[in-house]
């Protein structure tokens, strides 16, 4: 038998491998995939919170992530396209243009 | 809870329906009008003007509206002033700005005006939902704002950063928002709240709170949660730049507040503790940070990251006062921070940034207006009177004092007392310099007003800040209360 | 009602600053510019006579008194009046600055309209430290008079300006911070004890401010204060500043901006926490005795003109806290006459040394020499202004010192005893100073090609040396009208003396 015990586990797992992966890949788009497993755990999260209190309003809150991490998805590869052309690398340890 | 919105709701929303139609219609004046004029600007200055008409009829209206998804109260109201003023002086300082940059306006005035939407809903946002889309609808216009001058690395650079770091603080907020549902079953922040007095404390619920709090922290660039924002700052068009430290931060606050005080007042005693150790890490490391640059853009950016732990004292002390301290100082913070960009804004030329200390170096004699403008606002940063600054940060101390928060106003009137030894370099640049071989500023009409607008804030609220003192207090006394539904 | 004098003393000089605004800048303008600054401070001292003359030297009560709401949610106001101890700081700010000004006719040539304007600002805010009847108010002046002093030093300062200016500023910014904070604690106790806010000094005077409370704010007003004094360990912005800055701005620093510490301990400090000053009061004069003693020392090995009337500085307004921390009639009396005479005479030395300094363009004791045979006459004003900052009977500076004395000495023989000697190590300074600047051969050529006073000069010096002699033979006429006040403040930490000493012997740490 699945619980939302189980379910809030995985998202769990989840959200915390997509931390990890923000705070230890360099490629850009690998972060940027990490990010979106982040948003999948809450996604689960929302989707199983809503089961089990048989109301909507979780999954509509999911619908809506779904809908602006697309739209986010979009801009973000558009801004890391536009870098890409300059510099010709996706590493973030090249990104070193200002420090302090 | 019954479905469906009504008419009467969308009188409510009309600020929001007017910039939103006024943003289209920018769209489309931009492939009608020929490439290369300024009408567009003043298009802009004009909607977003329409849009600070519309908010008139609402001046005393304390309703919700939309199911409770939006309250449309007078701390969205002050809230809303702010955004729509801070976009006004941004539009007016972008025009020679995008003529010298090169690049096609717009898109670009078009994606304010949607900042400034997302900013609206995040102020009224009585729901997560609400805020969360709110919060995006401004995040990721800022993204693509921030990477506007597409040939410019700098500015790609800090785009990447600040999308980054910027959809992983999303990510943050929303774990702990979904963990705010599950908890209470319900997205709304009155109705959570009332859930949540009823509760023992939950370990969970904490968990979501610190979550919560990390999020928000990223978005007010908050130590330790302010990385991007230096480099952001100073890879960004200074225009947004000055957007991105007012507008933004201004509406991350009203979101916090909104969260925090009216829908977790049961946790007041965890998230004033977070807050307060943010508050006093964040002045203490922006002030000590900026001592040492040499861009001024850059010690903006340090500069703001400390005034965002001054605002946070407003936070920590979660009384009336505290709110209408950090409403007031926010006011002020939008004046004499965007005069400044304004400043370094007339700074740049074709060939010059004019974003480094030595470039200002003499300007009194170049340019005796703007150096003294300049002055003023670094004056009123570090909270000298006469001026603004000093009549912001003195309320925010008093909130803090009569909360009991005495440790907290002492830490802070040391770090503003620390602070004014950067912002007097670049005074020591402007005025005290022998050699005066900086560059020349150039103003057009757009700048100058800006900057008289600017200048005349930061010295009449310092003299005179008596009316806007009265308007913040009953601004933040409705915050918390709960509004009536709509008619 | 009556015209609002204090308002428009404040004004005046503002309106004289925004004046100079309208005459264009630069060299063709300069004369016109110095003129009308000169006639608008000049206007300002006229008007602090007149001030004077009305003054009803029989009354304790504060005069002239005006009052406006400023911001009324927070008890906040513009309320401003005189009483004996502020006169006379007004009316020393007043002769002061047209004496700075004409002092700087030939030293300043460089962005005079801006010059002009500072100093006139300047002396609007220190006008309105001293009238303020509200704290916050108080305050605003206090920081606000910052700035024009900054401008004043970085600008038209000797080599180490920039550095000498900030530290002045952050120096002084330190230190009043936390007062700001012990104002806004003082504004919500009252609000506690009355249910209502105020900000007003004579509604905070019938505040009874609770024991622990009251060592915090003293220590917070106090550390403000003791920085502006200066007091020894906090003394190590003035030599830079004094050192840097131009001779007006010297005079000011010097004549003025030092009162408004020792003026804050009287008006503020002292009784507004009558307690936690009568259990301080040695510690400050510890401190006064230590400053007086190693500012004559430090003055005596210095080789450098101004920085040894900076370090006399730091002396003489050691002897000006002695005479506060004794805490009774004479010595209060004696420090606030000691105050007036610090300006004059310490003022009169920093506008000598300046005009030495813009004819030989060095301030070093060892360059100078034999310049009685060259320049009589300066070195006749000269020796009557050393003679009233060493003391001597018959000029001011005797009766100030012997007050304080007087009052040290019955309350704490020992301090009294200390404190003397440093009398003794003033004249030894003073007067070897003046041997080797003025007496003996003329050592350098440069020297004998001197110019003695030109008549806009005799115009700086004589105001000077008539109040040296006025202060010195008549000093009732200035000590009449200080008495009323003076008392008022003697009486009210009288009546906390008893419950003060009694504090001492139980709350030791707050």
């Amino acid at each position: 038998m699945i619980t939302p015990t189980h379910y809030m586990l995985l998202s769990a797992a989840l959200f915390t491998i997509g931390v990890v992966g923000v705070m230890v890949r360099r490629n850009i788009i690998i972060i940027f995939m990490s990010i979106e497993l982040i948003l999948n755990a809450v996604n689960i999260n929302l989707v199983a919170f809503s089961n089990q209190l048989q109301n909507a309003v979780g999954q509509v809150f999911a619908i809506f992530i779904i809908a602006v991490a697309a739209a986010e998805a979009a801009v973000g590869l558009g801004i890391i396209l536009a870098f890409f052309r300059n510099k010709e690398t996706v590493n973030i340890d090249e990104m070193n243009l200002m420090r302090w | 809870m019954p479905a469906g919105i009504n008419a009467i709701d969308f009188y409510y929303l009309l600020p929001e329906i007017v910039l939103t139609a006024g943003a289209l219609a920018v769209l489309v004046a931009d492939v009608l009008l020929p490439r290369g004029s300024r009408a567009l600007a003043w298009i802009t200055v004009a909607v977003l003007g329409a849009t600070l008409a519309s908010l008139l009829p609402f001046a005393d209206t304390d309703v919700e509206v939309a199911n409770g998804l939006i309250a449309v109260d007078r701390f969205a109201l002050f809230f809303k002033v702010v955004f729509l003023v801070s976009a006004i002086m941004t539009v007016l300082m972008s025009v020679r700005y995008l003529e010298i940059e090169e690049v096609s306006p717009g898109e670009y005035f078009f994606l304010v005006l949607c900042a400034t939407l997302g900013m609206m809903i995040m102020a009224g946002g009585i729901d997560l939902i609400t805020s969360f889309i709110g919060l995006e609808t401004m995040a990721v216009s800022f993204y693509i704002l921030t990477g506007f001058i597409k040939p410019n690395q700098r500015s790609n650079e800090a785009a990447v950063k600040y999308f980054l770091l910027g959809a992983f603080s999303l990510g943050i907020l929303l774990y702990g928002m979904s963990l705010l549902y599950g908890l209470s079953g319900s997205t709304n922040l009155h109705v959570m709240a009332s859930v949540f007095a009823g509760q023992a404390r939950d370990p969970l619920l904490v968990l979501a709170v610190i979550l919560v709090v990390s999020g928000m922290a990223f978005k007010i660039a908050a130590v330790p949660f302010h990385m991007w924002a230096p480099d952001v700052y100073e890879g960004a068009p200074t225009p947004i730049t000055a957007f991105l430290s007012v507008g933004s931060k201004a509406a991350a606050f009203a979101m916090i507040l909104r969260i925090f005080v009216e829908g977790l007042p049961s946790m007041t005693s965890d998230w004033q503790l977070l807050f307060e150790a943010l508050a006093i890490v964040t002045m203490t490391v922006g002030n000590v940070a900026a001592l040492t640059q040499s861009n001024l853009k850059r010690m903006l950016a340090y500069s703001s990251i400390a005034h965002a732990g001054y605002l946070l004292i407003g936070v920590v002390a979660g009384t009336p006062l505290g709110v209408s301290a950090m409403l007031i100082y926010l006011l002020i913070y939008t004046f004499m921070q965007l005069g400044a960009f304004t400043v370094i804004v007339m700074m740049r030329r074709a060939d010059v940034v004019g974003d480094e200390l030595k470039d200002f170096s003499g300007l009194h004699v170049r340019h005796p207006v703007a150096a003294f403008a300049m002055l003023l606002f670094m004056l009123s940063l570090g909270g000298i009177p006469p001026t603004a600054g000093f009549m912001g940060k003195f309320w925010l101390f008093r909130a803090a004092i009569e909360s009991g928060y005495v440790g907290l106003a002492v830490v802070g009137v040391l770090n503003s007392a620390v602070s004014l030894y950067y912002y007097l370099r670049l005074v020591v640049f402007m005025y005290l310099k022998k050699e005066t071989t900086g560059s020349e500023p150039t103003a057009s009409p757009a700048l100058a007003l800006t900057l008289a607008v600017a200048v005349a804030a930061t010295l009449v609220l310092g003299v005179y800040p008596r009316v806007l003192f009265e308007v913040a207090e009953k601004s933040a006394q409705t915050l918390g209360l709960g509004g009536a539904a709509a008619p | 009602m009556s015209f609002p004098v204090l308002s428009s003393l404040i004004a005046l000089p503002i309106v004289g600053a925004l004046l100079l605004l309208v005459v264009r800048d630069g060299d063709r303008h300069e004369e016109v510019i110095r003129r009308i600054a000169l006639v608008v401070s000049g206007l300002v001292f006229a008007e602090t006579l007149l001030l004077w003359a009305e003054f009803d030297a029989a009354s304790a009560e504060f005069q002239f008194v005006e009052r406006y709401a400023w911001i009324p949610s927070f008890g906040i106001s513009y309320a401003v009046g005189v009483d004996g101890i502020s006169l006379f700081l007004i009316a020393l700010t007043g002769v002061l600055t047209p004496l700075a000004l004409l002092s700087s006719w030939e030293s300043v040539h460089t962005r005079t309209r801006a010059f002009c304007m500072f100093v006139l600002l300047l002396e609007s805010a220190m006008i309105g430290v001293f009238v303020s009847l509200d704290l916050f108010l108080f305050y605003v002046f206090w920081d606000a008079m910052l700035i024009p002093m900054y401008f004043l030093i970085g600008i038209w300062g000797y080599e180490r300006r920039v550095y000498a200016a900030i530290k002045f500023m952050l120096y002084t910014m330190a230190g009043s911070v936390l007062m700001l904070l012990a104002i806004v604690g003082l504004a919500w106790l009252h609000y506690g004890a009355t249910g209502r806010y105020s900000f007003d000094v004579l509604e905070m005077y019938a505040l009874t401010v609770p024991t622990n409370l009251q060592f915090w704010f003293f220590l917070a007003f106090a550390l403000a204060f003791a920085i502006k004094v200066p007091l020894v360990p906090f003394h190590t912005w003035l030599p830079d500043a004094h050192v840097e800055a131009p001779t007006a701005g010297s005079v000011i620093l010097a004549g003025v901006l030092l009162k408004m510490g020792t003026y804050g301990l009287v008006r503020f400090a002292f009784p507004l926490f009558p307690m936690a000053a009568t259990f301080f009061a040695p510690y400050l004069a510890t401190l006064a005795v230590v400053g007086i003693i190693y500012g004559a020392l430090v003055a005596m090995v210095q080789p450098d003109l101004k920085k040894l009337v900076a370090y006399s500085s730091v002396s003489h307004l050691g002897f000006v806290v002695l005479g506060i921390a004794a805490m009774n009639t004479q010595g209060l009396q004696g420090a606030v006459y000691q105050m007036l005479n610090h300006g004059v005479s310490t003022g009169g030395l920093f506008l000598i040394v300046g005009m030495l300094s813009d004819r030989r363009h060095t301030r070093a004791i060892a360059d100078f020499g034999g310049l009685k045979a060259v320049t009589p006459r300066l070195v006749a004003v000269f020796l009557i202004v050393t003679l009233s900052s060493i003391g001597l009977p018959g000029l001011n500076g005797f009766v100030g010192e012997f007050l304080i004395l007087l009052g040290a000495f019955t309350w704490d023989p020992r301090f009294a005893v200390c404190a003397a000697t440093g009398v003794i190590l003033s004249a030894v300074y003073m007067l070897w100073m003046f041997q080797r600047v003025n007496y003996g051969p003329v050592t350098d050529e440069k020297t004998a090609a001197l110019a003695d006073l030109q008549p806009r000069e005799w115009a700086v010096l004589v105001p000077i040396v008539v109040l040296v002699v006025l202060m010195g033979v008549a000093p009732n006429l200035f000590l009449r009208p200080i008495e009323p006040s003076v008392q008022r403040i003697v009486d009210r930490l009288q009546e906390a003396a008893p419950a003060a000493i009694q504090a001492r012997d139980h709350v030791f740490i707050p």
